[in-house]
């Protein structure tokens, strides 16, 4: 029998449930004979699972592009400001498909690591505390909890972004320290935002983090056919049951999350995103390319790969 | 305020490569405590900064993160050296002579065991994020500001080195203690009664007026 | 062999080696590694060829620990803390607040000792680790109850017992710890840490009376001192007021108002006060230099256990010891309230063996999920809880509980960390001398905790203000 080590952490949510799918769906179809043991956070930090896979110490990681670009840039380019992926499921094929590019490939070598699968998230929106902003204008001058890419992308309409580690993010809007936290919903529900927020943008989008699942290439190789094709041929099954899980669990929940705690819904006009998509997204997505051709990357290769398919796929 | 040292000194080789090494110790310890200060410092801009100029530092959490290492590991041999990583001297307390060197010998060469196979494992992190061939060497950076990541990661192997240094000294005392029956052996923190002694004899010597080592 | 089956083995090997003599981090550092080494050789049966890639993975996964764990930013809280104690001591905040509290407490029974209690109870308030407020008071309280005829032990004892409280009053760099861990609000949590901080000193206070009362040549009253020397000695003091008001706004604005930051930045600003009366008071680089040295050595040393226990609980990890002991735990068929007891008591013994910081990080991935599943969940609401109180609540007040287990944890023995700093400040007293002063303290902790348990409106009263 063949057990593989899996690596993730916090406690176990919609973002994990295609690997414990994928465990469950391992199980049955080979008859016990290749199982899963998932560790949340007992087997690396966060920020190390690709040390891990690289070492060979466990066979499976998920880990986040934007905790480490520098580990990763080939697909940070899903991280950019306003690519305007529509929904999960489209976030998932491009991702799917982003993940066989050979420059992808290649770069993920470099840790000794396949890429399985994504975790496709929605996009990030923010919570906040004080008067809800009407226009973009009123985020000239507010403070928001913003790392990154969006955060450059909030800077662009004026906002002031601050770093601070998720845990510290309840304490900072509690206290005034930041008026908006930009999160996924399950995170501003398990980070407690909606708690103190009042209001919630509904449309603001700017995008969102990735987050593979990848094994480490000599235990795949090192499995029997057999096994590799039932890992391999459950991985669309497992994504399903995620993408049904977080549509109908966590997005069916933050409706009423935000009602009964009497958050407010605020919408953003499209020509007002228009103007802020073309601040924000030209500016991003050029320093990216910039920056990723000196790295030896085909940048502009990925970026339009990446926003070909959005294009295709209609919004 | 400093503690009385329970470190005895003469002039033989062993002192000086003891002295020469603590030269360096207290280097990297005071370096320890100069980023607690900086890190002092920078919590009063960004506060400053943010009420009076609606401006905080970006990236403040990478700096931190950035600090730690500097704070945590650079004052670990200084720290050996004078005997301030805890232990229960329950046991070794009421050894004497051989049977305590031989203690010693025995605990002191597992850690240096320990801490040599780590210099590898520590090193190998650092490896892992460095890349020659990539901007700034970097191939693992900060989560905000995407600062390279790999100069703290490196501190962490150069201070383990020179804990390692500071061990084989000390297990080459311990092992010469335990082949001549020293009683009280120059380079290695020695325990509590005999550094008491040890202590008034150089306050004896040097009229040294620090009110700790009354009784 | 199976994984748990070696858990248990390396678990042995460390409490060993710790009670011979081991310096604690290394001895955890050492059996985390060895346990790897074992756990990656059992995967490949053991086979000979195996044992150097088994060695490889093993000392790589170790090596990642020191780095990745320590570089985090609710841990730079530790050394801000600590240097907060070292600068005011420079401050002559420590001698004033002594000062203070043995013109205005020396004259009861058994008053100098409880005046240390009361000076440590307010330097607490700037000082969020309590070995630091330990070490610091060593100096200071010690000589002059050893002047006027203390057992030396009880002196120490005394200093050992009372420096507990820095970790309960607000900063404390251990509740700092405990938030980051269960991902609770750290506010919450230090605001909750005051009332019990405060209760902890008086029920110290009545024991230390009722020791005066009862042995003879105890050490004499002081008395004497002038309403007008009293009156003299609160200016000195004061400036603690204006640290512990910086630091309560940048935790929770009691007019309603927003916090002023972070208490990351609270502690920071609070330490950069205190060097400011410092350099006013005198300090120069020399002195400010062996501030930042000891901060340096004291942090270090934490840190190194720190690091030296999470590449142990790594291996942990790799066992699946936690997942073992979470199954058995609620799998058991008892009453709630008991079972709380029961951990707690398991903490006290675990507490034995182990530093508090390094005790909490190993236990709580396993005991907090635990401990809020028995109460009903993280959102059960107070009526339908088992505990009488919503899931936020219980987090906290279990924090509270589980803090003052880990401080009563640094005066036992035979690992009892305040106990050995007063000891290392102490070259004339050794460790057994202070385990022996300590002793009567475990009985007011063990009524502290009792009443802590018995009516949790004594920790929740003030964060549920908030
Ligand atoms: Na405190
Ligand atoms: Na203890």
């Amino acid at each position: 029998a063949t057990e593989w080590n899996v690596s993730v952490w916090g406690s176990r949510r919609a973002f994990t449930e295609h690997i414990e799918r994928l465990a469950e769906l391992l199980d049955e179809r080979t008859d016990g004979e290749f199982t899963l043991n998932i560790s949340y956070g007992g087997l690396s930090g966060n920020r190390e699972n690709l040390d891990g896979i690289s070492i060979g110490a466990f066979e499976m990681a998920q880990f986040c592009a934007g905790y480490h670009a520098d580990k990763n840039p080939s697909i940070t380019v899903l991280e950019l400001p306003f690519l305007g992926v529509s929904d999960l499921q489209q976030e998932r094929e491009i991702s799917q498909a982003l993940y066989e590019h050979p420059a992808v490939v290649a770069d993920l070598a470099r840790w000794n690591a396949v890429l399985l699968m994504p975790s496709p998230l929605p996009q990030y929106n923010i919570v906040g505390v004080g008067d809800a902003p009407q226009t973009l204008e009123d985020f000239d001058g507010m403070a928001v909890r913003a790392t990154g890419g969006i955060g450059a992308a909030m800077e662009t309409i004026g906002a002031v972004p601050n770093s601070m580690s998720a845990t510290e993010v309840r304490q900072a809007l509690d206290g005034g320290l930041v008026q908006g936290v930009s999160f996924a919903p399950h995170a501003h529900m398990s980070f407690g935002t909606i708690e103190t927020g009042e209001w919630w943008t509904t449309n603001l989008n700017p995008g969102t983090v990735n987050c593979p699942v990848v094994v480490n290439s000599d235990a795949l190789a090192a499995l029997s056919d057999e096994h590799r094709e039932v890992l391999m041929s459950s991985v669309d099954d497992a994504l399903d049951y995620y993408i049904d899980y977080y549509n109908e669990q966590t997005m069916a929940a933050w409706g009423p999350a935000l009602d009964e705690r009497g958050i407010e819904r605020v919408t953003f006009s499209e020509e007002e995103l228009q103007a802020f998509r073309e601040a924000a997204a030209e500016p991003a997505a050029q320093a990216w390319i910039e920056e990723n051709t000196a790295r030896g990357l085909p940048a502009q290769e990925l970026y339009d790969f990446v926003t070909g398919m959005i294009a295709e796929g209609g919004m | 305020m400093a503690a009385a040292s329970l470190v005895m000194t003469d002039d033989s080789t062993v002192s000086r490569l003891d002295r020469g090494l603590l030269e360096v110790e207290k280097l990297f310890a005071l370096i320890s405590g100069l980023a607690v200060f900086a890190l002092m410092i920078l919590a009063v801009i960004s506060v400053g900064g943010r009420n009076a100029l609606n401006q905080p530092i970006p990236g403040y959490v990478d700096w931190i993160e950035q600090a730690m290492p500097l704070i945590a590991f650079m004052g670990i041999s200084y720290t050996q050296r004078e005997g301030g990583h805890i232990r229960m001297d329950l046991l070794v307390g009421n050894l004497k002579g051989r049977a305590l060197w031989l203690a010693e010998l025995a605990t002191t060469l597992l850690i240096l065991i320990l801490m040599m196979l780590l210099v590898w494992g520590t090193f190998a992190h650092f490896l892992r994020s460095f890349d020659m061939s990539q901007p700034l060497w970097s191939r693992d950076s900060s989560m905000d500001i995407g600062l390279p990541i790999w100069p703290a990661k490196l501190i962490v192997p150069v201070a383990f080195g020179v804990i390692c240094l500071r061990l084989m000294l000390q297990v080459f005392v311990y092992a010469r203690a335990v082949v001549q029956g020293t009683e009280r052996p120059v380079g290695v923190p020695l325990i509590a009664d005999a550094a008491t002694q040890a202590a008034l004899e150089a306050a004896t010597v040097t009229g040294d007026d620090n009110d700790d080592k009354g009784h | 062999m199976d994984s748990i089956t070696i858990g248990l083995i390396v678990t042995g090997f460390m409490l060993v080696s710790v009670i011979l003599g081991m310096r604690v981090a290394f001895a955890a550092g050492i059996s985390g590694l060895v346990g790897l080494i074992w756990i990656f050789w059992s995967r490949r049966g053991y086979d000979p060829e195996a044992f150097t890639w088994a060695l490889g993975v093993a000392v790589q996964t170790a090596g990642q620990v020191p780095h990745s764990k320590i570089s985090s930013q609710a841990l730079s809280l530790i050394p801000t803390f600590i240097l907060i104690g070292y600068l005011a001591y420079h401050a002559g905040l420590t001698k004033a607040l002594f000062e203070a509290a043995k013109r205005w407490m020396a004259w009861v029974p058994g008053g100098l000792a409880v005046s240390t209690v009361f000076a440590t109870a307010g330097f607490a308030a700037v000082s969020g680790a309590s070995v630091a407020t330990s070490a610091v008071f060593a100096r200071i309280a010690i000589p002059e109850m050893l002047a006027i005829g203390y057992d030396k032990k009880f002196a120490a004892g005394v200093v050992a017992a009372a420096g507990t409280l820095a970790s309960l009053i607000p900063p404390s760099a251990i509740l700092v710890i405990y938030a980051i861990i269960v991902e609770q609000d750290v506010g919450a949590l230090l605001l909750a840490g005051f009332i019990p901080g405060v209760f902890s000193a008086f029920v110290y206070t009545a024991l230390i009376i009722g020791m005066a009362l009862t042995i003879k040549d105890f050490g004499p009253r002081v008395t004497g001192f002038t309403w007008k020397q009293r009156f003299a000695s609160l200016p000195p003091a004061l400036p603690i007021v204006a640290v512990v008001v910086i630091i309560i706004f940048f935790v929770y604005n009691p007019f309603g108002g927003d916090a002023w930051g972070t208490p990351t930045e609270g502690g920071a600003i609070g330490a950069f006060i205190v060097f400011l009366m410092a350099l006013y008071r005198g300090m120069r680089w020399p002195e400010l230099r062996d501030a930042l040295m000891e901060t340096a050595k004291l942090s270090v040393m934490i840190f190194t256990i720190i690091w030296g226990v999470l590449i142990y609980v790594r291996f942990l990890g790799f066992a699946d010891l936690p997942g073992a002991f979470s199954d058995w735990l609620t799998s058991l068929d008892m009453a709630p309230l008991l079972i709380l007891i029961m951990i707690l008591l398991a903490y006290a013994v675990l507490g034995m063996f182990m530093d508090a910081i390094g005790m909490l990080l190993l236990t709580l991935p396993v005991v907090f999920p635990a401990i809020m599943a028995l109460n009903g969940g993280m959102n059960v609401s107070a009526e339908a809880s088992a505990f009488g109180m919503s899931g936020p609540m219980c987090a906290i007040w279990f924090g509270i509980l589980v803090v003052k287990m880990a401080e009563f944890c640094l005066i036992t023995p035979p690992i009892g960390l305040n106990c050995f700093v007063v000891a290392g400040v102490r070259p004339d007293i050794t460790v057994q001398d202070v385990f022996k002063g300590v002793m009567p303290f475990f009985i007011a902790d063990a009524i502290t905790i009792a009443l802590l348990v018995a009516f949790p409106m004594i920790v929740l009263w003030l964060p549920s203000q908030m």
